[in-house]
Order: C-alpha cells, then structure tokens, then sequence
C-alpha cells in the first residue's frame, strides 16, 4: 500500500481500471540506476481479489528488473491466489498496472535522455 | 429472459420508477402464493415460478446500470466482459482522487466531508443518468455506443456511492 511521488523521474506510475466493476487501480515502481526495482506501491479500490492481485504484483517487482517485471502474467497472479474465474480479470488488471508502470518510466527515461542530448 | 416483456412494459430506458412499482404490485397480486394455498400442487408451483420471475424482473428494471445493460443485450450490442470501453486515462484519474478523498474523510470519521462528497458525486451520477437517457433514446449505434462507455462510468460513480453508504452506516452506527 502506499504512494510514491508521481513526478520523481526514477517513478512509473500505473492507473488501470475495471470498466464493468468500476475498480480502479495505482501501481507504482522506483526504478535504480541499474534497472532495477527497489520500491513498488500500490493503491487499489475494488473487490479483495484486485487488491490481492495489485498487492502481490508490487511483493514480485521488489528486487527485480525492469525487464524481468515486464514478463510477470496475470495468469502467474491467478494461479497464485487461486482466483476463481470470475476474478481472472482482477490478474489482468494487476498485469495491465504493471505493464503501464513500466511504460510510464520508459517514457520518462527517454525524455530524459532526449533533454542531455 | 426478457424483464420488459415479464413485466410488460415497453422496452425503453426512460421509465418511471413508480410505473415499474405498480405493474410489479399489480401481476404479482395474482400469483400470490395464498391465492393459490388451497390450489392444486401444480398450480402452485407455476404461480411461485411466475411470482419469483416478476420479483427478478423488477428488481433488475429498477436499477438504471442493469436496466440500460438489458436494454443493450435486447438491441444486440455486446457488453461482454473484457469488451467495455476503456476508461479514460482522465477518469481514472479523477475516479482515484475521489475515492482517496472519500477513504481520507471516511476513516478520519469527518461525517460532514463525507456528505459533500457524497453531494457532488450524485450530482454527477444523475447528470450521467440523463446523457444515458438520451443516448439510448436514439436506438442507433452511435446512441449505443455512447451508452456504453457511460455506463463504465456510471460504475465508478455507483462504487463510489456504495462506499459512501459504508461510511455512513458506519460512522452514524
């Protein structure tokens, strides 16, 4: 659980939401030099298996890299928890967060390194 | 399972809720299962069957979300899961920023900032509900498609406002 500050440039930031239950969920990763997570919060309204889902995502980035984080599958989060199916699309929802989070510091890392160039 | 039909209105959105009330009270006057105490068992059961499909109907009719839902699926648009419109990046936004201010005021007990919240939040539920409305009164894709990414969030403002309810049983408890 928790926040991380959203304009910190080594920060990707995740919003992603259930459409047909109205969840929404902020997943957030602090990337080092070298690529790897070293932090991961999340904040999620919805069912408990979402918030299981994002709570597990954030356990599993910790201490990986940006490209390790990037092959977590919803459906290692299902398997897991043992999600029945009518909350498979809780782990897809915690994938959808990371994968945005990931993208959200890729895209920051690049304007970075557009601004010294 | 057709809900209009069961209840034997017109398949439309725009309907009054008091309507829905006495067509339910109406129909289910005649299946009432004393009407029928001293009927043969057969009779019985097809009464109770009818009693329990009138009382699925109306309450399905009387919640705009599943109401507007039906009402699309009789069209044959498709909301299947994983088919909604995405939320916007905007709404999402927004969507967390509500739900943070309201878990702040909810568990700092401050009733006061909860119903303000709560104020704001149903003005916009019942401004959604008449771009709803609208949008299915056309009964053209463009209408439906429309009515589909409201619905999405008219969601969100319906989690909201359940959660709202939460704060308040609890906090008023």
């Amino acid at each position: 659980m928790g926040t991380l500050d959203k304009n910190d440039e080594s920060v990707g930031t995740g919003l992603v939401g259930a459409p047909a239950c109205g969840d929404v969920m902020r997943l957030q990763i602090r990337v080092s030099d070298d690529g790897v997570i070293q932090d991961a919060k999340f904040k999620t309204f919805g069912c408990g298996s979402a918030i299981a889902s994002s709570s597990l995502a954030t356990e599993w980035l910790k201490g990986k890299t940006i490209d390790e984080a990037d092959t977590i599958k919803n459906s290692m989060i299902a398997e897991e928890l043992n999600l029945p199916p009518v909350k498979i699309h809780c782990s897809v929802l915690a994938e959808d967060a990371i994968k945005s989070a990931i993208a959200d510091f890729r895209t920051k890392q690049a304007a970075k390194r557009s601004l010294a160039k | 399972m057709d809900p209009f039909a069961t209840l034997g209105v017109e398949a439309r959105f725009d309907l009054a809720p008091s309507d829905l009330e006495r067509r339910h009270r109406e129909l289910s006057r005649a299946v009432h299962p004393d009407r029928h105490a001293a009927g043969p068992t057969s009779l019985r059961r097809v009464a109770l069957s009818r009693a329990i499909e009138l009382n699925e109907a109306y309450r399905l009719l009387k919640d705009p979300i599943r109401r507007a839902q039906k009402l699309l699926e009789l069209r044959g648009v498709s909301v299947a899961e994983g088919q909604e419109p995405k939320p916007s990046g905007a709404l999402l936004m927004e969507m967390m920023e509500a739900r943070e201010a309201l878990s702040e005021a909810g568990h700092a007990k401050d009733l006061a900032a909860v119903e303000r919240l709560a104020t704001q939040m149903r003005a916009r539920e019942a401004a959604l509900l008449e771009r709803l409305t609208e949008a299915l009164d056309s009964s053209d894709d463009a209408g439906n498609g429309r009515a589909l990414s409201l619905l999405g969030e008219l969601r969100y403002t319906r989690r909201f406002l359940d959660e709202v309810a939460a704060f308040e049983e609890m906090l008023l408890a």
